[in-house]
């Protein structure tokens, strides 16, 4: 792989690192999903810049060529329909969290001030 | 006065203190807790987070005559705190004491850890098995590396030690009410401490002891073992990054 091709590609996985991490600063992804994106990513990186390990991975695999263009574009598609999937399913599950919270809240004040309308006087 | 029919409301006026449990699947031991707390603790506000028990323990709350803050499925621990830090910046407490509802907490020594607070002006006083003997040996090895891992990590990040950064045993002043429900935390242990110091809030650490747990099993799988760490990691960075974006907004 040209030294080129290692560069833009470690650029493209920073890129997506700094993306998923704002993504879970901002709650709009869980940090367990984030953090196996997270260290994907991480091992990617790892193998694109270690020649002998990517070498090794070829190897073990059984393909010739260390990179196909094209499997790679399939591959980043995707992963980010992927993360857009887990980044939907975060945001309405937390909508969803936050919806049984506001209720329990409501509910418990309601209960909670009942003895006092109780023993209001009669209007 | 019947304890069992204390309601929160009865002595609002005076009392602005809350005591929060959150409890899932904790018959067991839910009755006897709050029958505890009640007796140590006759002028604190009582409210049980029920994290959507599939057990027992619903019927025995509504049966206690409890204030109930009910989630309709199980939302985890970190949740269930939330719950009770928004119920307390609803109802306008000065106050907020978290339980746990394994009965591992002795409710005689909340008064002490909630006076402590309030004459030392803490912002966050944890109830601390370590803060005295600095001595993990009573927790498994995997708790006890990662006690130790995130003390060092909240020093090193933070500037300051907390030894028990676990612990579900804490009295929150008002304060720290939005601060703590406008970002998400897991299970508002280190990375809530660290969130909070770094915005400059006071937290400090006060000895208590912790009865052996009798019935149950501890929230943490063998795979949160595992993914625990990482996320409460990773939630503790970004919450340095966090910490000081809100710095930078408010100071502006």
């Amino acid at each position: 792989m040209t030294v080129h091709g290692t560069i833009v590609l470690l650029i493209i996985g920073l890129a997506l690192q700094l993306w998923i991490l704002n993504l879970i600063r901002r709650d709009r992804l869980y940090a367990g999903y984030g953090v196996f994106l997270v260290t994907a990513i991480a091992v990617v990186m790892l193998v694109v810049a270690v020649p002998l390990l990517l070498a090794g991975v070829t190897r073990v695999v059984g393909a010739i060529f260390p990179v196909s263009a094209l499997t790679l574009l399939a591959l980043g598609f995707i992963f980010v329909t992927l993360v857009y999937v887990l980044t939907q399913v975060t945001i309405v599950s937390n909508r969803l969290a936050a919806a049984i919270q506001e209720l329990a809240v409501q509910r418990a004040k309601e209960d909670a001030e009942r003895p006092l309308a109780r023993q209001a006087p009669d209007r | 006065m019947d304890n069992s029919v204390h309601r929160f409301g009865e002595d609002r006026q005076r009392s602005r203190i809350l005591a929060a449990i959150p409890a899932y699947n904790e018959a067991a031991t839910i009755e006897h807790v709050i029958r505890r707390v009640r007796e140590s603790l006759p002028d604190f506000d009582l409210l049980v987070v029920n994290d959507g028990s599939t057990d027992a323990t619903g019927e025995i709350l509504d049966r206690l005559n409890v204030t109930v803050a009910r989630h309709l499925c199980n939302l985890g621990y970190g949740r269930a705190i939330q719950t009770a830090i928004k119920f307390a910046e609803k109802c306008e407490y000065d106050f907020l004491i978290t339980l746990d509802a394994d009965g591992q907490h002795y409710p005689e020594q909340v008064l002490g850890l909630y006076e402590a607070s309030r004459a030392e002006g803490w912002d966050l006083l944890i109830g601390s098995r370590y803060v005295k003997s600095h001595d993990y040996s009573d927790s498994p090895l995997g708790r006890r590396i990662g006690m130790r891992l995130f003390s060092m990590l909240v020093r090193a990040i933070a500037g300051r030690r907390i030894y028990d950064t676990t612990s579900g045993l804490k009295v929150i002043r008002r304060p720290v009410f939005k601060v703590l429900s406008r970002w998400h935390f897991i299970d508002f242990h280190a990375e809530a401490i660290v969130y909070l110091l770094r915005l400059g809030y006071s937290i400090g650490e006060y000895n208590v002891t912790v009865a052996a747990r009798t019935h149950g099993q501890s929230m943490y799988s063998m795979l949160s073992h595992i993914a625990y760490p990482l996320k409460t990691a990773l939630i503790l960075l970004l919450g340095v990054f966090e910490a000081e974006l809100t710095r930078r907004k408010q100071s502006a």
